[in-house]
């Protein structure tokens, strides 16, 4: 009997809008689309020992990461995600090219180990994609284990630190010259600084230096900043005002950087969906600091500089706006009669500012005098024009009764389905009728 | 350091503090010119990086990654293409993308001291300053051509001619919370001057102006000239000043 997946691999998490979440450090370099999983095909019926088998999954993305890899359930209704941890492949079965492969759907396997479990797991790739590019990088980044680096780096760093000896006398037993005292401390500081130099040169001699010590240039990058550019205030008082304003913006592309951007070359076919869910994942963080609504072009700038060197064209972006009502995320597109597209909440959509409007004509002062695009403005802190507009769309829905008059467009709430046609003053207890009674008769 | 009793040994134990005082705040400026020296290294090289190898770095995107995140915390733009023939003539390629999140970037930064509006010459200044290692000069045509790049994505961005300047605007009305600050003002008095403006919200007389005429147009202000005293202004909200009137003026 086929267990269910679950059982075996993990889950992977998933955001709002279905992209995957990444590691720290983790990047993405292929997609492929139209993926199924099986286990180990058993058309003999016996079953190798200690091999597990689980159902299939079927039709899916597979992506491929300097981690893991990570499968996606394509279907809509269906968000299934499984990781794969590339620490626990075993093997990688080559490719075999044989007649009868020519007929079907390209597959590879590889054999999956965890928890002293093993499987064989077939990937069937019913779709388009290049699946021998994506099998090329799945074996370099198997063979980078990128995931092992991490921890190395670690220990290195934490083991040169604690290279001194500590016997007595000026001169250590292995002849290195013993830090005392302050001539020692000043000595220590002129080796550190010695290092970091000949580090700098070695580093950006050429371009694959620099990506061997990039981890090293990325902690004295780290280093540089916290001891220079966050202790400014105090030394540089007259940085200009656009030093001050661009140190915030870096401070929070630090924060909100992506490390994983999504690619033509590592997305394919998939680049406009898979752009248009990161998207939507980005635009969380920007539209809360603005209050629930951006400026396209904003965001254009915001993500784009959050990419770093890979830029999208304007039209890409207005593209991967555009796919989102296929897709069920939190945030829509929306475009004004004034030409001016902005993105806005879902959850800040219509409904929620009709409710404000809502409550807010029906205070009792409101309910004499009514309210105006300005006092509407200042109560839901948006522009006047935009309140304006809101309380336009209120009226066209049935909520609001516009009254023009010398003193300008005012707005009531509207009652009017509250009276009977056929017997006007009858006034249910309760209703929006009778406390306009009741407000109305107290002035 | 040998410890005397009495007062001589306090004013040695005073002397020696005041003097590994000096030494270490020497060694501490010693330190942190050191480290700007070696900042400014780190920058140059990754900006020469950036320049040069920018097809290879985006061909890895582990290194990728790692490079963007050194250019963010050292502060190096890794936006550096340079223009080329045929970006100029045909205006694709690159270089007026990169233009154009530069300019939105810069707007983003100076908003909250000019509400939004730019002028264009400012404008090319700092983009200049920005680009400092680019041989080719950014013009002002350079940055109207990446603006006009930008139209696609609707009407946010305009450059409106005034006279002979041009300013550019990145905040659209419907996004512009200046208008909600002047009716506040109003709110108190049922009218606002240009000059009460400029000087309580610290706002430049373009800005204030600009935000004023846009609320005329809206019909949310009334426009009212003093004839005596020609300069001034009187603003007064609409509803604020009907308000008054019931209420009676005091």
């Amino acid at each position: 009997m086929a267990a269910a997946p679950h059982n075996f691999f993990p889950p992977a998490s998933l955001t709002t809008s279905g992209r995957p979440v990444l590691l720290p450090g983790e990047v993405e370099c292929q997609l492929l689309s139209g993926v199924d999983l099986e286990s180990e095909d058993n058309a003999s019926g016996s079953n190798s020992s200690g091999s597990y088998d689980f159902s299939p999954l079927k039709s899916g993305v597979l992506i491929l990461t300097t981690h893991r890899l990570l499968w996606l359930s394509s279907d809509s209704s269906n968000t299934t995600a499984i990781a794969i941890a590339l620490g626990s492949i075993t093997h990688i079965f080559s490719a075999k090219k044989s007649i009868k492969a020519m007929f079907h759907s390209p597959r590879f396997r590889f054999q999956v180990s965890v928890n002293s479990k093993s499987a064989v797991v077939t990937v069937v790739v019913r779709g388009k994609g290049d699946w021998e590019a994506f099998f090329a990088k799945l074996w370099e980044s198997w063979r980078a284990r990128a995931w092992e680096t991490s921890d190395t780096v670690s220990k290195e760093s934490g083991g040169s630190a604690s290279s001194s000896s500590s016997s007595g006398g000026l001169y250590s037993s292995d002849g290195s010259v013993r830090m005392v005292g302050v001539a020692g401390i000043l000595r220590k500081e002129q080796e550190m600084w010695e290092n970091t130099d000949k580090s700098l040169q070695d580093a950006f001699q050429d371009l694959n230096a620099l990506m061997s010590k990039a981890k090293e240039m990325m902690t004295l990058a780290e280093k540089m900043r916290q001891k220079l550019l966050s202790g400014s205030n105090s030394q540089t008082s007259s940085g200009n005002d656009d030093e001050m304003g661009s140190k915030e913006m870096q401070d929070w592309l630090l924060s909100v950087g992506i490390i994983s951007p999504v690619t033509k070359e590592s997305a394919g076919a998939l680049y406009h969906q898979q752009l248009s869910r990161q998207l939507a994942d980005f635009v969380r963080v920007p539209l809360e600091r603005a209050g629930g609504m951006i400026n396209l072009i904003d965001i254009y700038c915001l993500f784009n500089r959050a990419r770093g060197t890979e830029l999208i064209s304007p039209e890409d972006l207005l593209q991967a706006c555009s796919l989102w009502e296929k897709f069920d995320v939190p945030v829509m597109l929306r475009k004004f009669d004034s030409g001016v597209m902005v993105i806005q909440n879902k959850a800040h959509s219509d409904e929620e500012v009709f409710a404000r409007i809502k409550a807010l004509v029906t205070k009792p002062d409101a309910f004499t005098s009514g309210i105006s695009a300005s006092d509407a403005a200042m109560t839901l802190g948006i522009a006047p024009a935009m309140a304006k507009e809101h309380l336009l769309s209120a009226e066209s829905k049935g909520l609001l009764c516009r009254d023009i008059s010398p003193d300008g467009f005012r707005f009531y709430v509207n009652f009017f389905s509250e009276i009977d046609p056929s017997n006007l003053y009858l006034v249910k207890d309760h209703s929006l009728y009778s406390v306009w009674i009741k407000a109305t008769a107290a002035s | 350091m040998r410890r005397r009793p009495g007062i001589g040994g306090l004013q040695t134990a005073a002397n020696a503090r005041d003097q590994y005082r000096l030494l270490g705040e020497n060694v501490a400026k010693l330190r942190t010119d050191l480290m700007k020296e070696q900042l400014a290294t780190f920058r140059s090289q990754l900006e020469d990086f950036a320049r040069k190898h920018k097809n290879d770095i985006r061909k890895n995107p582990t290194f990728r990654a790692q490079f963007h995140e050194m250019c963010a915390k050292v502060g190096v733009d890794p936006l550096a293409s340079n223009k080329g023939f045929w970006a100029e003539l045909l205006g694709i390629g690159d270089f007026y993308y990169e233009l154009g999140v530069q300019i939105v970037e810069i707007c983003l930064n100076t908003r909250s001291h000019n509400g939004g509006l730019i002028n264009l010459p400012e404008l090319c200044n700092l983009l200049r300053q920005r680009r400092k290692g680019d041989r080719g000069a950014v013009t002002e045509d350079d940055c109207l051509r990446a603006i006009s790049k930008l139209k696609v994505m609707g009407s946010g961005f305009e450059v409106i001619s005034v006279g002979k300047k041009k300013l550019v605007r990145s905040v659209p009305t419907e996004l512009n919370k200046d208008h909600n600050e002047i009716l506040e003002l109003a709110q108190a008095q049922g009218f606002v001057t240009v000059d009460e403006v400029e000087r309580r919200l610290s706002w430049t007389t373009g800005r204030a102006i600009d935000a004023l005429d846009t609320l005329l147009e809206v019909k949310l202000l009334l426009l009212f000239t003093t004839s005596c005293i020609p300069e001034l202004e009187y603003n007064c909200s609409l509803t604020i000043l009907i308000d008054w009137c019931r209420k009676g003026l005091p």
